[in-house]
């Protein structure tokens, strides 16, 4: 292994390690780990607050009666800046949710992923791009 | 779909305006000179605006790299090139997690734009936040090892008993990035300055916190007023701002420092569009000595949005239920024994 991969995978290595705690609480404190799931359903709501929005939806049963669930998702202010709003995800959308339950067995979830019928992600941002900041990195100044 | 569409062509624009290289502390870019802000009509250099403070560079040096403080420009191209790799992935392709797990009970976040690589990220050649040839946060003397041992202790069995036990991140107190020093966390890295006669407010959108600083030449409180984030008084060295944050609350530690906690911070304009942040931590009953890092602040686009933590946080709620079930289905278990 050459010097500079060597230099690149250990600075990666240090990255992805911080990538749990990225959110504001621990996911694995309000959901459960043995309690995947997958649902299919339509949207009744968006509730576009912080910490984290919350999708209401009504799900199917075999029997033909209905469940509404809550599905906790992203903060609305990051997708907003990528474009998305409200109108972004109208009552009445179908869609998949793979995630987790609540640990108190509500009809809860967290939205780990999201996805169209035809299997387009939900949500899914650009890359905005960066600026190189010579100033604090330059050893000859 | 139309605003993905929209999306990727505004990071589009925004990467050919943003993907520039800035100039050397203090100097601007075509003449070499020291850069001159514009001043406030009070006579302040003008540091008003938006800024985010987003950046990957660590906080300690990566194993591995010794003393090597800088990275060369080759180097810094190839982290940007894999930064950009992995963002081109989504969080299931890029980071995959071990269903079942506890790491696995989480959104996708690059699915819902919370990936600190969808948002304009600066970089520079530094290899760690912290300065200097070691790069690394100084050893923590063995009385601070214990005082945050006997925290975790006290805690320790009773997280879930009441909201009292939870973080002060999950209770919408205090979030990791509007703490001092200033550091950014994995979204929402967006600030806003606003200056008057005496005052410097700067506002961070996550938490949506604003901390007042009066550079009047007031002194700090009394020791025994203590603040989340300190007390901060401010003063003008040349085109510099200069903070220095005491009466820290221990209760809001960083990195396990205790209550003699001691920031000093300094903003220094290097041209219209950046600005150098750097901190020196100091805690005597903490580290055996004070320890400098430094990061750059870049302008971004306003405005910054509402963070009404507390209004939508149901998570401490269902975590606390969750607990409350759980606790249920155990004294029913143990009965029917």
């Amino acid at each position: 292994m050459s010097k500079r991969s060597f230099l690149l995978i250990t600075a990666v290595g240090i990255l992805l390690a911080a990538v749990p705690v990225w959110a504001h609480h621990a996911f694995s404190a309000e959901f459960d780990s043995s309690k995947p799931l997958k649902l299919r359903g339509t949207v009744t709501q968006w509730e576009l607050v912080n910490p984290h929005s919350w999708i209401h939806m009504d799900v199917k049963n075999a029997d033909g009666t209905v469940t509404s669930w809550m599905i906790e998702v992203g903060s609305p202010n990051s997708l907003f800046r990528l474009g998305f709003t409200k109108s972004s995800l109208p009552p009445g959308t179908e869609i998949l949710v793979d995630g987790y339950q609540a640990k108190d067995g509500a009809n809860l979830a967290v939205g780990k992923n999201l996805t169209f019928p035809d299997g387009r992600r939900l949500f899914l941002g650009g890359s905005a791009g960066d600026v190189k900041d010579g100033s604090a990195g330059d050893p000859k100044k | 779909m139309r605003h993905f569409a929209f999306a990727a062509a505004v990071a589009v624009i925004c990467a050919l305006v943003w993907l520039t290289s800035v100039p050397a502390a203090g100097q601007s870019a075509q003449s070499g000179k020291a850069y001159t802000p514009a001043h406030t009509p009070d006579g302040q250099p003008d540091l008003q605006g938006f800024w985010t403070n987003n950046t990957i560079t660590p906080m300690e040096r990566p194993k591995g790299l010794g003393a090597k403080e800088f990275y060369t420009e080759e180097e810094l191209n190839d982290l940007i090139k894999h930064e950009k790799n992995r963002v081109a992935l989504n969080e299931e392709e890029g980071r995959p997690t071990e269903p079942g797990t506890d790491a696995d009970v989480h959104y996708d976040f690059s699915q819902f734009g919370l990936d600190r690589g969808q948002t304009k990220e600066v970089w520079n050649r530094r290899t760690s936040l912290i300065i200097g040839s070691e790069g690394t946060i100084p050893t923590m003397l063995p009385e601070a090892r214990k005082r945050n041992a006997a925290i975790a202790a006290m805690n320790r069995g009773h997280e879930f008993d009441g909201p009292e036990n939870r973080p002060l991140s999950a209770r919408c107190i205090v979030l990791g990035q509007e703490s001092i020093p200033m550091l950014p966390g994995g979204y929402n890295n967006n600030l806003e300055i606003v200056q008057s006669k005496g005052y410097v407010a700067i506002m961070h959108e996550m938490n949506h916190s604003v901390r007042i600083i009066p550079t009047d030449g007031s002194p700090h409180p009394p020791a025994a007023i203590r603040e989340w984030r300190g007390d901060s008084r401010g003063h003008w060295e040349g085109n510099s701002l200069v903070i220095d944050v005491a009466n820290f609350d221990p209760r809001n530690p960083f990195r396990g420092s205790g209550a003699k906690l001691h920031v000093v911070e300094r903003f220094t304009p290097v041209d219209k569009d950046t600005m150098l942040y750097r901190f020196t931590v100091e805690d005597p009953e903490t580290w055996d000595k004070p320890w400098t890092g430094e990061l750059a602040w870049s302008r971004v686009e306003g405005p910054i949005y509402e963070f009404a933590c507390n209004e939508g946080n149901y998570g401490l709620r269902n975590t606390l239920h969750g607990a409350r079930v759980a606790e249920e289905a155990a004294a029913k278990k143990a009965a029917n024994k």
